[in-house]
């Protein structure tokens, strides 16, 4: 049975090892809000912050384009760096691109590798919490939107969804639904119905 | 003008008992374009917190390396109190509440996840009634946790007086003009460490042991309320789909 908490309440009386907790006294307790588990022992972050991880997608717009480097605003407390021997053609500021995490520096700086310039559209901004749930599993909520409302799609683990195309006022107001109703069950069924696809869940 | 009885036949000017609290009522989310936020209505008071960021700290110098850092703006509304308060924006009382308020969150985010980037705190105070500075503490922390950023616990926060011989908790104006001391506390309640303890006037040992313990329990009600604020926005879309979560 999944529970709301909120920071300082207490998971568990035991040391657990999940992110977004903290375990004080031998207690764990969360920090944010979110799900907790009790049986399977699993936090899903409801509101919380993107940490980048080596790997990740994200969606950004050119800040400031340099000879050397392009400064990329990820809509997060960190800053995207992008270095131009990894650019294919240049990028000028205003440009959206989706780019993978290479690493995160010390200075809290996120170096972005292979960049890709999307051209058109709109970006939108959700909280970084709701982006897995926004992909769902296998990616099979954010493919049911792109089929229902024939836009492309590119979500950002950032938080920045990049939508061009299509009926993408829907898509929009699907994307924004999830981000409210994301803790909610059946949230599948009900964006089936609002995209008219067919629910392949 | 003389001093007006604070307390008669037990009760209070405005008819509580000495440890009772006024009604308090928060809504988390009221700003939208805020990271996080909240308005309370404390008594009479009327405040509305609001948080950004984590975002880059600047001017650069202010910025640490290791951690975030927080900055803090208490205000009152020109027209927020029945006395004059002069001109809008920071005076000396404003720049040491922001300052002490600062210092309450600085104990409770997790400020060392993000390093070189600031948390901003605004508080503005529409109506004030006394006691705003622990209820400008009691809403902020219920903006921070709105916002998600990590943090160790919700703070609460609530002052204790004397009027005459007997403690009186969470004073009015009235009764802060003419009590004989104030002391607002701010507290952790999981791990129930205190993040501010000032105090006017003069109270025994004795006093302040027995105005902690009564802090300790209004503690309970505030708490509770403030994760209630914070609850209620999930728990509407719950009901109007009416399935679980």
């Amino acid at each position: 049975m999944k529970r709301l908490v909120i920071p300082g309440e207490i998971l568990a009386d035991k040391p657990l090892r999940l992110d977004h907790t903290l375990v004080e006294d031998g207690k764990t307790c969360s920090t944010i809000i979110g799900l907790f588990d009790d049986q399977a022992g699993s936090f899903i972050p409801i509101e919380g912050l993107w940490y980048p991880q080596p790997g990740e997608k994200v969606v950004g717009i050119v800040d400031e384009a340099r000879l050397n480097t392009d400064s990329i605003n990820l809509n997060a407390p960190y800053k995207g760096l992008i270095i131009s021997k990894f650019t294919e053609g240049n990028l000028v500021n205003g440009d959206i691109i989706e780019a993978t995490v290479k690493d995160l520096d010390k200075t809290g700086t996120v170096v972005l590798v292979r960049p890709r310039p999307l051209y058109g559209g709109k970006v939108l901004a959700i909280k970084p919490s709701k982006v897995p749930r926004l992909l769902g599993k296998n990616d099979t909520m954010i493919k049911q939107i792109a089929e229902g409302t024939k836009s492309s799609i590119s979500v950002g683990m950032n938080g920045l969804v990049w939508v061009k195309g299509g009926n993408s006022d829907l898509a929009t107001d699907a994307i924004l639904k999830i981000q409210e109703e994301a803790h909610v069950s059946g949230l599948t069924e009900r964006i089936a119905k609002m995209v008219g696809a067919s629910n392949q869940m | 003008m003389d001093k007006p009885e604070l307390i008669i036949n037990g009760k209070r000017l405005d008819g509580r008992t000495p440890e009772q609290l006024r009604p308090i009522k928060i809504t988390a989310g009221p700003i939208r374009n805020a990271a996080g936020s909240a308005y309370i209505e404390w008594g009479t008071n009327k405040i509305l917190a609001a948080v950004y960021g984590p975002r880059e700290a600047l001017p650069k110098h202010t910025s640490d390396p290791d951690k975030a850092i927080i900055k803090c703006r208490y205000t009152m509304a020109p027209f927020s109190s029945l006395e004059e308060h002069g001109r809008p924006g920071m005076n000396r009382r404003a720049i040491e509440i922001s300052k002490v308020t600062k210092e309450v969150f600085e104990n409770v985010v997790l400020l060392d996840l993000f390093p070189g980037n600031e948390i901003s705190i605004f508080v503005e105070v529409l109506q004030s009634d006394g006691g705003t500075r622990a209820a400008g503490i009691t809403c902020a922390a219920v903006a921070l946790a709105a916002s998600g950023i990590p943090m160790r616990d919700i703070p609460y926060a609530v002052s204790v007086g004397k009027a005459g011989d007997t403690l009186i908790l969470d004073m009015n104006k009235t009764e802060d003009n003419y009590s004989n001391a104030d002391m607002p506390v701010a507290i952790n309640p999981r791990t129930k460490e205190i993040t501010l303890l000032q105090m006017d006037g003069e109270l025994t040992p004795e006093q302040v042991r027995q105005g902690m313990a009564m802090i300790d329990k209004a503690g309970e009600t505030i708490t509770r309320i403030q994760r209630e604020a914070l609850r209620r926005p999930y728990e509407k879309v719950q009901e109007k789909y009416k399935a679980s979560i």
